[in-house]
């Protein structure tokens, strides 16, 4: 990285923490979103994809037809109309995903169906502030990511500890930590996960603070 | 007599059920991002949101138990499971109106200013949504869905007193600093879910 | 004085558990001593980790992860698997105790958190009951001699056919050191009168256990004192109430706490025992109970007459205050809503991030800015 960089992104800390949001401001790793179904549903890697592939499908459309409505007309009811729309479209999302995954998606129970009110996909109804259409494409974007990033680490972590397999594949003949499948294992995993994350983000924050400093007095020095 | 005795008892004994070996946040991780959220938001009171996500719970229960004659009206029922969640929201919106404009009526004007937000974020989250769709799926009555829903909103808030005396509990300042906040809740949920497990001691349907 | 108190109770506890290492070997064979040695290499061995990564010294005083190691292995059976012994103090002493601030601070008992993990992770290795001096081998812990434990027993409806003699010297089928009696009392006497524990809580808890197993028994066709006796002298009864319930860090300070924590503890366990699907009921529910040990000690010491109203109004006046000066705040004008959502913002990015805010520093900071701003515009 260059040295500008390191001083720009010091200087523009907190909008660099809210664009990167695989890393910086992972939301489940660093916000704690979409929790309920990561701790009980994301058991095996297969769950996750499927977990994945309904926050995709969800997210973002949700947010752009969201932000497209609210630009043209003041909505009532914010707190109704973002999980409406999201039920509304998570309708089709779900009906095309069990024609395509057939039962596989029936497993997730009523894990894939609570996403419609996840504050993953429903956060900014909160919000005073509206959002632009390519704004909301690229956040809806940018927290996609950062949720299948985290689902897959989750569930990968928790398939191979608690059966000793990934997708299927049986990688270790005894399961280390059988737990891992449980409700109590997920919640475990995802705390050991936040807490490696927060670790990493400060220490890379650290860093970005010293070769921002160094910087400028290296500038000063040339000044 | 005795019919109703015996319903009584059935109906109670869901609730325990709900509230314990099938806690809302403990066994089914339901409406944790929002509760983790709530306790730590200062503008939100525990008490009024989770007395709101009862009422909600119980009306929402109610008006989707009637409205699963008019789901079933697109294909035949085939595609209840599809539409059910957006039959939810409109159901849960209805519930906040009732309640909305019954609290505005006997309500101060500050009073009803100082319980709206907490109102209001607990009209509609996934243990609502999640109750609705397990009642539905585990073919209950509507008395036993009811009964169902009610333990479930007593057992999230019983589970969030138990959080948030965990919190006041841990020694902060102690915790090393990657675990402080959201890891070092988690951790504390996951014991105290394990202590649930006591009474299951099986792994949950989804 | 509280340090010097709580390394006496880890020293005391571990030289407590010494006698039940020694039955315990007498009856199942050397194999309890290197489960025990695994135990505790593996507890001082994450005690050390733990110091190097985090740059201290280690502190030899502290014995608390070893104690809570030995008294977890009694709990188990003889050919329990050494990873798994292995694989759950190490979680435990890592997850249970420096996670949550280390000595003297964590909130759980560690005994009952191992034996919790332990059960729910290898259930077909923990429930197990070995019968006395039977063929073990050393390393594996194969041995054809297991059988169904005297609390599996008793959960059936059914009544285990050993002596009473027998049953008080824990020559059964059952655990490495849980199970003998005398001893365990012996014990727990010698710690009363030593002022090493209080009597408080396993007294109440014993009481309580009593009681629900008088009014409610679970074996069938036998009187209400043989079930009392049954309850009382299976399921590592004594065994949890001398040894999990006095540990200072995780039970109340107080004496009416105490009382109040072996009446909950005991309900629990016998719930958990009656009506879950698990043996060691006890350890479940004194997790549970930890959860609101500091509760029990403010309830129960509270003056419930003037307390009680003084502190809901008080409580109320303080949701009333924050929300009048949040109130306040928000008005109907565009900048307030401005300065909302810019709140709203910070609030939603950084709630669990590295930095912390707080909301009333923030309006505090951005009345004053707002104040400056019109003060220069007054001035002009």
């Amino acid at each position: 990285m260059k040295n500008k960089d390191f001083s720009y992104l010091y200087q523009n800390w907190d909008d660099t923490v809210r664009r990167r949001k695989v890393f910086l401001s992972n939301p489940v790793f660093i916000k704690g979103l979409a929790l309920a179904p990561l701790t009980i549903a994301a058991t095996t890697l297969d769950n996750g994809i499927i977990l994945s592939i309904a926050v995709f499908l969800l997210l973002t459309p949700t947010r752009i037809i969201t932000s497209l409505i609210t630009r043209k007309m003041s909505v009532p009811f914010k707190t109704f109309f973002y999980p409406f729309v999201s039920a509304i479209i998570f309708a089709f999302v779900y009906y095309y995903m069990y024609r395509v995954m057939g039962s596989k998606v029936m497993v997730l129970g009523v894990y894939l169906p609570i996403l419609v009110v996840d504050p993953i996909i429903v956060k900014n109804f909160e919000k005073t502030r509206k959002e632009s259409v390519l704004y909301s494409i690229i956040n809806g974007l940018r927290n996609t990511a950062g949720f299948i990033v985290a689902c897959i680490l989750i569930s990968a972590t928790r398939e191979f500890l608690g059966l000793g397999t990934i997708y299927g594949i049986q990688i270790i003949k005894a399961p280390l930590l059988p737990m891992a499948q449980n409700s109590f294992g997920g919640f475990l995993i995802i705390a050991l996960y936040c807490a490696l994350w927060s670790n990493m983000v400060a220490k890379y924050k650290y860093k970005v603070e010293v070769e921002a400093r160094h910087n400028e007095r290296i500038s000063k020095i040339d000044d | 007599m005795s019919e109703l005795v015996r319903l009584m008892i059935k109906y109670f004994g869901l609730a325990l059920v709900a509230i314990g070996s099938q806690n809302a946040i403990f066994t089914r991780g339901l409406g944790l991002s929002s509760g983790i959220r709530m306790l730590n938001d200062p503008r939100k009171n525990t008490f009024y949101f989770c007395g709101a996500l009862t009422v909600f719970q119980i009306l929402t229960i109610i008006i989707v138990h009637f409205s699963i004659p008019l789901m079933d009206m697109i294909g035949n029922g085939e595609y209840r499971r599809f539409i059910m969640p957006t039959g939810i929201v409109i159901a849960c919106m209805i519930s906040y109106l009732i309640v909305i404009l019954s609290l505005s009526k006997f309500l101060t004007e500050n009073k009803f200013k100082e319980i709206l937000k907490s109102v209001t974020s607990a009209s509609i989250t996934s243990t609502i949504i999640g109750t609705v769709i397990l009642t539905n799926s585990q073919g209950l009555t509507l008395g036993e869905s009811i009964a169902f829903g009610f333990g479930s909103s007593i057992g999230y808030f019983l589970a969030m007193l138990l959080i948030s005396e965990g919190n006041r509990k841990i020694c902060h300042e102690k915790v090393p600093e990657p675990f402080r906040g959201l890891p070092i809740t988690l951790i504390y949920i996951s014991i105290l879910a394990l202590a649930i497990y006591g009474l299951t001691g099986h792994a949950i349907a989804l | 004085m509280i340090d010097t108190q709580r390394n006496n109770y880890d020293k005391y506890m571990m030289l407590a558990t010494m006698p039940l290492i020694f039955c315990g070997v007498v009856l199942h064979g050397p194999r309890v001593l290197l489960i025990c040695l695994n135990a505790m290499i593996t507890a001082r061995a994450v005690d050390v980790l733990v110091s190097m990564l985090q740059h201290t010294d280690l502190d030899t005083k502290d014995n608390s992860s070893v104690q809570s190691a030995i008294i977890f292995c009694l709990l188990m059976p003889v050919n329990i698997p050494f990873y798994a012994i292995t694989v759950t103090v190490a979680l435990v002493v890592l997850i249970g105790k420096y996670v949550f601030g280390g000595k003297g601070v964590y909130p759980f008992n560690l005994a009952a958190l191992a034996t919790c993990v332990a059960c729910v992770n290898w259930p077909n290795k923990v429930y197990n009951a070995v019968v006395p001096f039977a063929d073990v081998n050393l390393w594996t812990g194969e041995t054809t001699s297991v059988v169904m434990s005297n609390a599996a027993i008793i959960k059936e409806g059914g009544v285990p056919g050993y002596s009473l003699a027998n049953m008080l010297l824990g020559n059964y089928p059952g655990v490495m050191g849980a199970d003998f009696i005398l001893v365990i009392a012996a014990i727990g006497i010698f710690m009363i009168y030593k002022k090493l524990i209080t009597w408080h809580a396993p007294v109440t808890f014993l009481l309580t256990t009593a009681v629900i197993a008088f009014i409610f028994p679970r074996i069938y066709g036998f009187s209400r004192v043989a079930s009392v006796e049954m309850e009382l002298l299976n399921g590592s009864v004594l065994y949890s109430a001398l040894f999990m319930l006095n540990e200072p860090t995780t039970t109340p300070k107080t004496r009416r706490g105490k009382v109040a924590f072996g009446f909950l503890v005991a309900s629990l366990g016998m719930l958990f025992r009656y009506r879950g699907n698990v043996e060691f009921g006890i350890s479940f529910a004194l997790l549970f109970v930890n959860a609101i040990e500091g509760y029990i000690d403010r309830v129960v010491n509270m003056d419930w007459v003037s307390d009680f109203g003084k502190n809901s109004i008080e409580y109320f006046k303080s949701l009333n205050n924050k929300t009048e000066k949040i109130e306040e705040k928000a008005i109907e004008t565009s900048e307030a809503m401005e300065l909302i959502g810019e709140v709203e913002d910070n609030i939603d990015d950084v709630i669990y991030s590295t930095r912390t805010f707080d909301v009333r520093e923030i309006l505090r900071l951005e009345e004053e800015n707002n104040h400056k701003k019109g003060g220069r515009k007054n001035e002009k």
